[in-house]
């Protein structure tokens, strides 16, 4: 019987975190963090550092919070009512939960990549050139032309869909879809990049190219992701936090995580005892 | 979305225009009432329209309560100018009219309609009298037995209440209470049947209320079957069912002879002669009212009155008789054509 | 050690061919159950199919006769004295048909017979023989064939409505007249022909001259109306209370009195259209404006109702990809999850405009269930609509009217029909998959 059947997250002493949650040179900086769905409490106290330019992976067992966590990161969570949040989340100083600030702006430097492949029922180039467009940061055909060929570029879509522009986002393959949905994303040039198990629904030769496409970018941009498997974390990040029911277990570099877990739970986890 | 903004904007000010357009006047007669007078007076209107610059007058088939509850709701453009009636106005009404303002009202009695009972042309000839059909329909007759106490109707089949008439079940097909037609049959013929029984026409005097329950109240046990305003309907029906009799005006025996035969009525086959000439018991006369003070304001009323009155229209070879409107003996067709060309008001009871 | 697996796997092996039995004893019974259930489905269907059948086929079986009417061919002449002294548009052009008519059949004399023979010809005539002198004055003094619709008895009788065999006194036709609606017919004067003037007359109280336009007008002024006014307002109302409101107890109940009115019976529409737009707003009586008004009462929360279902049915996956890349409320509800809502929306409309379509009840009290000839030409005039016109016609005594009471409810059907399928091509052709 391992301690996860008598874990209670609400008991302080459980909430402390093994490992470093700091990071030297952080982007973001979440502290206290606790979120409610009405009067049940889903995460319990989480303070960690996202750092610049580093792919950071959530992991854990269902319904351990990771999601939810993630969801704070560009207060996705605001457009569920019964949601609330309180601690404070940084990005680069600036409170993001500041009544006083906007979360329009928020999200464009805070983007999201969804479980789901989701891109509009609109073309591809309308997918990509729609974010840049309402923050107007295009206002002519040859920028719009010119960030669309570039976003396309990084997601490592151009070559497969250059020709077939106006075809719909929703009549490529899952994985193509899920690319495009990258593309979207860091067309309008966001600091941080949230994904949210973003292979879970792609079949093996997708993920990894989606893997690849991880790496690449996270020369350019901070990236949190949230993901089921191991292998992919370990494959992807640089650094794991370890979730357990609303608690932020253990954080650490990746091999070292995984390879000496200080955390009994982690440990458990990690070996497969549950998940 | 701008579009349908647009759209929206455009709609409001078409309907806003429009209706200022319509609070200015109204070119056309507004005409309400009687059901029973409807297929007369939209003959005539049509007529009216094709003859003549105005237009064609509307009718709205209301009833004839109906009708003089609009009619006297005042005056101006936005109530009716003319409203038929299967019977005479009522005093209350004419007061009702008098205090909305509606002063000066022109009585034009237009003809008469008979009331038939009529049966599938397959079926046996039924003699009736007024009696007979008192003692089959209404709700409480007197004891069979004698005396001067009332039971409710023991009758169930025609050779019950009188020997003399077929061995059949009382099944009476007629209009609801809301019908000018009901009212009039039950006046015409119940009431009139009722009071060959002595102590019924005595209550009349000593009990108005219950004279009037006795006589006016149809029974309900299902031998008088109420069949709704369409009288179309009880031709159908009556052609199918041998064996039942439907109420409802001469007009729809006229069109439909070839189904459906008038039953005697004291003796006296509802024809169109018989009828004409008053021999026929059971025929009302019928109006329409005219507010005097839209004559004038809204275009064609002295001329639609004019063209009502017309030999061509209401006279014994008009084309109202070919619809089968009773025409009024001459003497009388004068005297309203008279009224009309004066435009002579009413005197309110 | 030994002995201890070999009864393990011998209760194994009973207890799952005991299951098996216990399936298969089941097994029947649950097929037999979804047999009967098949069968229930399939009856319940049929008997609608049936009844469906029933009234198309009656319906039709009355009605497909009125698209054709019986006419007279005539030698008018339009005598040149007829157009002395007076206007063109007053000269007595029945006289013109009446000696037509007289030159057909010379030897009859007689007032009462003479009027007979006058009967068989449609009083339309002499309005048809006016229109076509004033197009065009050089008519008169010329002798020219024309055919003229027929009265309503002999239309009937041409299409096998009425008995011969009858005793002369119960046919509204009597031998002569028969008589000469053999001649004519043996001459070929007289045929079926398209019944143009159905589609193109007003209201009448002769048959053979009635026609739908007018109703047909008057329908699609009502419906514009109704269109105009409940669709965007619907909309809107929609949108607001699904994407926008606070979820609260205010909100709650509007929702619940929006499912209520939905129930609400039309005539109640009606009275309160007569009480609001009529008692206190002073709108004309029987004008398509009130009518609109009153039934975009009635289709709105329909409308609203549909709008919701659709706004709901959208992904929740879109809203938050077009939130993810930081499009604000407004610009995701305006630029994704409206469009995505929208063939939903429109066929909700579409549903409720075609049920707009075939109500009368709440038109009765605002006056639009009237006897109107004149062709309404706008928003004010007076005017009725198809359904209106079907009950009226239906409780006209003439027997020709029969017949166009289901010719006039045909095409309603046909507009039904159509407004449906419209519906359904609609959310077929722009259904986004995602």
């Amino acid at each position: 019987m391992s301690d996860s059947d008598t874990f209670d997250p609400a008991d302080p002493k459980n909430q402390k975190t093994v490992g470093n949650i700091r990071s030297d040179n952080p982007r973001m900086i979440c502290r206290g963090v606790e979120v409610f769905y009405a009067d049940k409490q889903a995460i319990f106290n989480i303070s960690l550092d996202i750092g610049k330019n580093e792919v950071i992976a959530l992991i854990g067992p269902s319904g351990c919070g990771k999601s939810t966590f993630l969801r704070c990161l560009n207060r996705m969570n605001d457009t569920i009512d019964i949601c609330r949040v309180s601690g404070t989340i940084k990005l680069d100083e600036m409170d993001i939960y500041d009544p006083a600030i906007d979360v329009v702006p928020l999200r464009a430097q805070v983007g999201m990549v969804f479980q789901k492949p989701n891109p509009f029922p609109k073309s591809i180039y309308d997918n990509i050139a729609y974010g840049p467009k309402i923050h107007g940061i295009v206002t002519n055909r040859t920028d719009t032309d010119e960030i669309v060929e570039m976003s396309l570029r990084k997601a490592g879509l151009w070559k497969e869909v250059k020709d077939r522009l106006d075809q719909p986002g929703t009549g490529l393959s899952g994985g193509q879809q899920q690319r495009l949905c990258i593309a979207r994303t860091i067309a309008v040039n966001p600091e941080v990049i949230l994904m949210d198990e973003p292979c879970s629904a792609l079949d093996p030769i997708a993920t990894s190219i989606i893997e690849e496409l991880i790496l690449e970018l996270s020369a350019q941009y901070t990236i949190a992701i949230v993901t089921h498997s191991m292998q992919q974390a370990s494959r992807v990040s640089q650094r794991t936090a370890y979730f357990h029911l609303g608690v932020l277990i253990e954080v650490g570099p990746t091999d070292q995580l995984f390879t000496r877990p200080l955390h009994r739970l982690t440990q458990d986890y990690i070996t497969g005892r549950f998940g | 979305m701008k579009k349908v903004l647009t759209l929206l904007s455009a709609a409001a000010l078409l309907i806003s225009l429009n209706a200022i357009d319509a609070m200015s006047a109204r070119d056309y007669i507004s005409i309400v009432g009687s059901s029973t007078v409807y297929p007369f007076a939209t003959v005539v209107a049509e007529q009216f329209g094709k003859t003549t610059k105005f237009k064609t007058p509307t009718i709205e088939s209301t009833g004839s309560g109906g009708g003089l509850k609009l009619f006297c709701a005042g005056v101006g453009a936005e109530h009716p100018d003319i409203t038929n009636a299967s019977r005479a106005i009522k005093s209350s009404e004419c007061k009702a009219c008098f205090e909305n303002g509606v002063k000066e009202i022109i009585e034009v009695k237009i003809g008469y309609d008979g009331i038939v009972v009529a049966n599938a042309k397959s079926a046996p000839m039924m003699k009736l009298t007024r009696k007979d059909l008192f003692l089959a329909l209404a709700k409480d007759v007197p004891d069979p037995k004698g005396g001067e106490n009332l039971i409710p109707n023991p009758y169930q089949t025609w050779k019950d209440v009188n020997s003399s008439l077929p061995n059949q079940k009382i099944t009476v097909l007629g209009p609801p209470p809301t019908s000018g037609t009901r009212d009039a049959f039950v006046e015409l013929a119940m009431e009139a049947g009722a009071k060959e029984f002595g102590f019924i026409k005595a209550m009349k005097k000593t009990d108005k209320k219950r004279y009037k329950a006795v006589c006016h109240t149809v029974r309900e046990d299902g031998a008088y079957v109420e069949a709704g305003e369409n009288d179309n309907l009880i031709v159908q029906k009556l052609d199918k069912d041998p064996t039942a009799l439907g109420i409802f005006g001469f007009s729809f025996l006229d069109q439909n002879a070839d189904k459906i035969k008038g039953a005697f009525v004291d003796g006296v086959e509802p024809t169109f002669d018989n009828i004409a000439d008053g021999q026929y018991p059971v025929s009302r006369p019928l109006f329409f009212y005219v507010k005097k003070a839209h004559i004038g304001t809204i275009p064609g009323i002295a001329e639609y009155l004019k063209a009502f009155s017309a030999e061509a229209t209401w006279g014994p070879d008009g084309y109202l008789s070919e619809k089968g409107l009773i025409p009024m003996p001459e003497a009388e067709r004068m005297k309203f054509a008279k009224d009309i060309q004066m435009l002579i008001p009413m005197e309110c009871k | 050690m030994n002995k201890m697996p070999q009864p393990t796997e011998s209760s194994v092996g009973s207890c799952r061919s005991r299951t098996i039995d216990i399936v298969n004893r089941g097994l029947k019974r649950r097929y037999r159950a979804e047999r009967r259930f098949k069968i229930y489905g399939i009856t319940a269907i049929a008997l609608s199919l049936v009844f469906l059948a029933l009234l198309f086929i009656t319906i039709v079986g009355n009605g497909y006769s009125a698209f054709r009417q019986t006419e007279i061919k005539l030698d008018v002449y339009f005598d040149p004295m007829e157009f002395k002294d007076k206007l063109a548009a007053d000269a007595n052009y029945l006289a013109i048909v009446k000696d037509a008519m007289r030159s057909l059949f010379p030897d009859v004399s007689g007032r009462r017979d003479k009027r007979s023979l006058y009967g068989l010809v449609s009083t339309g005539a002499a309005f048809q023989m006016r229109n076509m002198l004033l197009k065009d004055r050089s008519l008169i003094g010329q002798r020219i064939p024309v055919w003229v619709p027929a009265d309503d008895d002999v239309d009937m009788l041409v299409k096998g409505h009425m008995d011969r065999g009858l005793p002369e006194s119960d046919r509204r036709l009597k031998d002569k007249q028969l008589a000469w609606i053999d001649q004519l017919a043996a001459d070929g004067r007289l045929h079926k022909a398209f019944n143009f003037s159905f589609f193109n007359n007003g209201d009448s109280r002769e048959p053979e001259l009635a026609g739908i336009r007018g109703a047909l007008m008057g329908s699609f002024y009502t419906l514009v109306v109704t269109l105009l006014l409940s669709f965007p307002t619907g909309v809107a109302a929609a949108v607001y209370l699904e994407e926008f409101a606070p979820k609260n107890r205010w909100t709650d109940i509007i929702e619940v009195n929006i499912n209520n009115l939905a129930a609400v019976p039309s005539i109640v529409f009606g009275l309160l259209g007569m009480a609001v737009f009529l008692n206190f707003f002073g709108l004309p009586r029987s004008a398509p404006l009130v009518g609109g008004l009153v039934l975009s009462l009635m289709t709105l929360p329909t409308i609203i109702i549909a709008s919701r279902a659709s706004l709901l049915s959208v992904p929740p996956s879109i809203r938050e990809a077009a939130l993810g890349v930081g499009a604000s409320k407004n610009q995701m509800v305006f630029h994704h999850v409206l469009p995505l809502a929208l063939p939903g929306m429109l066929t909700g409309t579409i549903i409720g405009m075609a049920r707009a379509l075939g109500e009368s009840a709440p038109l009765l009290m605002i006056g639009m269930v009237a006897f109107i000839v004149d062709i309404p030409g706008g928003l004010t005039d007076p005017s009725t609509v198809l359904p209106v016109q079907i009950f009226l016609w239906a409780d006209s005594p003439e027997r020709a009217f029969v017949e166009r009471t289901s010719a006039a409810t045909m095409v309603l059907l046909a507009f039904l029909i159509t407004m449906n399928a419209l519906a359904v091509v609609l959310r077929k052709r722009f259904e986004k998959r995602w």
